[in-house]
């Protein structure tokens, strides 16, 4: 039975993104079949870090999304280009970039519905363990149905109040859609802090598990916006700290 | 070989004291008409000075060729002729070589401390008493032109005191502008000092000198003497007070300031704007105050960092703000649908 895992954060620029690009390419290198759905269709953004070029795609989940393919014509096998072995496979499936695009879905909306038709198919055709959809920041409908389809909830947020305040919110929501498993990822960490007094802390304001704390890296600022840096830097002390919340999700 | 420039000839003869030796000599010439009241076969000559500062700047053999060549060279001119009065050629030497050698051994290129002015201005007053020894003692061996105890009294002992005092003033005077004193606490501390000294030294001596010049015979003289001298060290007293004031003032003045900016830094004040006059100082005073402000500047800041830290730590939770944002979106018939949706599709 595949895993359908969300990647959430109450505000921009927390690194989601990142962080579920980094998950993904550990699940595939453990050899488990795995797919990224970016439902962030306001502000996409994770293809850049799969380094997808652009002329190659065709079909994006916003054709998807307004009939004009199927799911699978959207979705693009990166496992050679970013050096997956077999068994392992990893599965883009991007939103558009392009202006208009982007403004007819702020515009019109999509029907929400064929986006978890979206999710099954795409379990079923690619035969998928994992799928992981980098959601859009906020608590909209998309992101609402994603998160309620969600067998794990991973929720990224930096330690500042704003971050606090909305997590909050979502790990209420959370509950109430029962969403089985729930994650808080606290991400960007200043090196100041002591990382096991932020963990303590944060499990028992939102009585909730810590998958990982990720200090705040000058290496992955470097590498943020261009690659994967968990296939950069193999052995990195924080490419370890992904990979224990990787660990935990097949667990 | 390089050929040799205008410049570089010129350079090559002011580093082995030849230029200054004809200097010197010139001026010995013009001084020669300036004398002493009290010794009136004493000229007095300030300039002797030069070889001294050429000893201490370019070592002991310039500064030996400065006051040799130049006493030569002023007595030619004068009309005594070059060999009259070889043994004062000699001391005259003496006067540069002393000195440089006492800058070669003690490693003295600047004034640096009160140990490098203590050295400088010993060896002032030792290269006088050294040249005024040496001539003594060739004129008794081959000259014998000095008449003993009278030519020490009358001309002698006030040279070697004129001289002396000369070269003391002079000398850090030449110091400070060639550039080679370094400004430091130490160094500002001495040379003030010093000059006090210097100035109330020069006045005492000028009064009496003044007083002596009229016919103390009478009775009237001697009183208006004493007035006179009576007046000029009450107006001296008052001069010297407010100047040793000001100067207390000036050295001690910024420590007030940065004793009260360390204070205040220990009360959690951080903004030293106060001993900013202070910081721009060349000395240790503004080096010290330098370090203040930056060590204030980082306690704030690794106080600032820390308050960061504690915020960070406390997680603070508006539960109302809360309750509200969730009701929102629970209370949408969306969600309503959405929750019964996926109850059933999570049992499949």
């Amino acid at each position: 039975m595949a895993k359908i895992i969300s990647i959430h954060s109450f505000r921009g620029g927390t690194g989601k993104s990142n962080t579920a690009a980094n998950i993904a390419a550990l699940l595939a290198g453990g050899g488990k079949k795995t797919g990224v759905v970016d439902t962030d269709i306001q502000s996409p953004g994770i293809h850049v870090l799969f380094g997808i070029d652009q002329a190659a795609i065709k079909y994006t989940l916003n054709d998807f999304l307004w009939g004009k393919c199927e799911i699978r014509h959207a979705s693009y096998d990166m496992s050679q280009a970013q050096g997956i072995a077999p068994p392992g496979k990893l599965f883009l499936i991007p939103s558009s970039v392009k202006t208009g695009d982007i403004a007819r879905v702020l515009h019109y909306g999509y029907d929400v519905n064929l986006l978890r038709e979206g999710f099954q198919r795409l379990i079923d055709e690619l035969a998928l363990d994992y799928l992981l959809i980098d959601t859009h920041p906020g608590l909209n409908e998309e992101t609402l149905l994603s998160i309620a389809l969600s067998d794990v909830l991973i929720i990224v947020l930096r330690p500042d109040q704003q971050d606090y305040q909305g997590s909050a919110v979502t790990v209420e929501v959370s509950r109430q859609l029962e969403v089985p498993s729930l994650l808080l990822l606290v991400n960007k960490v200043p090196s100041i802090l002591n990382m096991d007094d932020l963990k303590q802390k944060v499990e028992k304001t939102y009585n909730c598990p810590v998958a990982g704390l990720i200090p705040h890296s000058e290496e992955m600022m470097v590498l943020a916006s261009s690659g994967i840096f968990a296939l950069h830097y193999p052995h990195h002390p924080v490419t370890e700290l992904y990979r224990r919340v990787a660990d935990m999700l097949t667990a | 070989m390089q050929p040799l420039s205008v410049k570089t000839v010129f350079q090559k003869l002011s580093h082995w004291g030849l230029l200054w030796a004809v200097l010197y000599g010139l001026m010995n010439i013009l001084s020669n008409q300036l004398t002493l009241p009290a010794a009136p076969a004493i000229a007095i000559r300030p300039q002797v000075a030069l070889p001294m500062i050429i000893g201490f700047f370019y070592g002991p053999l310039p500064g030996f060729v400065t006051g040799f060549l130049g006493n030569m060279i002023g007595d030619v001119l004068y009309g005594y002729g070059i060999g009259q009065f070889w043994n004062w050629h000699i001391a005259n030497g003496l006067m540069g070589l002393v000195p440089g050698l006492a800058a070669m051994l003690a490693g003295i290129k600047v004034m640096k401390t009160v140990r490098d002015f203590g050295i400088i201005e010993a060896a002032v007053v030792v290269s006088c008493a050294v040249a005024v020894g040496v001539a003594v003692c060739l004129d008794l061996l081959f000259i014998h032109l000095m008449k003993f105890p009278e030519s020490f009294n009358a001309w002698i002992l006030p040279a070697f005191i004129f001289n002396a005092v000369s070269g003391f003033i002079l000398v850090p005077v030449f110091f400070l502008l060639a550039r080679r004193v370094v400004i430091t606490l130490e160094t500002r501390t001495i040379l003030t000092i010093t000059s006090l000294l210097v100035v109330a030294i020069l006045s005492t001596s000028i009064t009496i000198t003044w007083a002596m010049h009229d016919d103390l015979t009478s009775y009237n003289a001697l009183v208006n003497a004493i007035y006179f001298a009576g007046i000029v060290s009450v107006i001296m007293v008052i001069i010297g007070f407010a100047s040793s004031i000001y100067f207390v003032k000036r050295i001690t003045g910024p420590v007030t300031l940065l004793t009260e900016a360390a204070v205040s830094v220990e009360k959690g004040e951080y903004d030293l704007e106060s001993i900013q006059p202070v910081s721009r100082r060349t000395d240790e005073l503004g080096q010290l105050s330098r370090v203040l402000q930056n060590m204030a500047g980082e306690v704030y800041q690794r106080e600032q960092t820390l308050k960061k830290q504690v915020e960070q730590l406390q997680i603070r939770i508006d539960r109302k703000k809360m309750d509200q944002d969730v009701a929102d979106i629970v209370g949408t018939d969306y969600f309503q649908d959405l929750r019964e949706k996926v109850k059933e599709f999570r049992k499949k």
